[in-house]
């Protein structure tokens, strides 16, 4: 195979390699196994109109004790994950709802998922 | 023939440029960070640190030469009263990140090593430089300047200011290319 030798075009070809490891670059919003988990059932509530209350949120027995699932939830919101929603009439209740940013999770998660889908030969 | 001319103008204008952008950056961080200034060329945050980083990587000897030649234009006042130490100081600055790359190669070339590269490779690889570079550094001024040069002390501000200098280049090449990805 032949090389490419001009100097132009093997600093760009090495730019790009660079590139796909500095987009890689761990930026402190990254989601462990347990939130990610959290966040899934959340988020299938919502997708269901039915948004779950911060309450139902964290008497999810099977994903962590109450107290692990408040903190996660408040790490959730940190990282702009998941946000809160208060109905008019009823001020008590607090429900989670995904935000732009988790929308765009999703979505791309879903691209993904095509693409890997297109990938496999039929 | 043709060729080889346009490989060497490419070649010039790749070593040009490296200089060019170190030389510039490195007024943008004294100006920028003035005050966290602890001596003269050594600053708690130096950004063209993250320059020898990128250009090491990715151009090699022209990147390296190009920092060469703009560290020199900086030092050019003192090209008279110490030209070694100049001479030095130049050379240090921008063959460090090939050295410390040729050493991490172990024999492969540079294209394989940015294929294996990780984002916690290149983490470990600024630490890396950053600690060689400081030492390298401080070890030229010991030999040359001798007298107001504490090594023990000197190199933590430098190896600092290499470390965070170069991660905030590379997090703002991050930012760019993520935002020129959503245009």
């Amino acid at each position: 195979m032949e090389k490419v030798n001009t100097p132009f075009a093997a600093a760009y070809l090495r730019f790009l390699q660079l590139a796909k490891v500095i987009q890689a670059l761990p930026n402190g919003m990254e989601m462990d196994a347990n939130e990610k988990a959290l966040l899934q059932a959340v988020v299938l509530r919502w997708y269901e109109n039915q948004p779950m209350t911060v309450r139902e949120a964290i008497a999810l027995a099977d994903l962590g004790s109450p107290a692990t699932l408040h903190k996660r939830i408040t790490r959730l919101r940190e990282k702009e994950m998941l946000s809160t929603l208060n109905l008019e009439g009823d001020r008590r209740a607090k429900f989670l709802i995904p935000t732009e940013r988790t929308l765009d999770y999703f979505n791309n998660l879903g691209q993904s998922m095509q693409q890997a889908h297109q990938v496999v030969p039929t | 023939m043709k060729i080889r001319i346009q490989a060497s103008l490419e070649t010039t204008a790749l070593t040009l440029s490296s200089a060019v952008l170190f030389v510039g950056f490195f007024h943008l961080n004294g100006w920028l960070f003035a005050d966290l200034a602890y001596s003269e060329g050594v600053n708690w945050v130096f950004l063209p640190a993250g320059f020898r980083v990128i250009l090491g990587l990715i151009l090699g000897l022209q990147g390296a030469a190009g920092i060469m030649l703009g560290t020199w234009y900086l030092d050019h006042s003192s090209l008279h009263t110490n030209l070694w130490l100049v001479v030095l100081n130049g050379v240090v600055s921008g063959f460090t990140p090939l050295l410390v790359m040729k050493v991490l190669r172990r024999g492969q070339s540079a294209e394989q090593l940015l294929q294996q590269m990780t984002p916690q490779r290149l983490l470990n690889f600024i630490l890396i430089f950053a600690a060689v570079g400081s030492v390298a550094h401080h070890l030229v001024w010991l030999l040359l300047k001798h007298s107001d040069v504490n090594i023990w002390v000197d190199v933590w501000p430098m190896f600092v200011g290499d470390a965070i200098g170069a991660l905030l280049m590379l997090y703002l090449l991050k930012l760019m290319l993520t935002k020129f990805k959503t245009l």
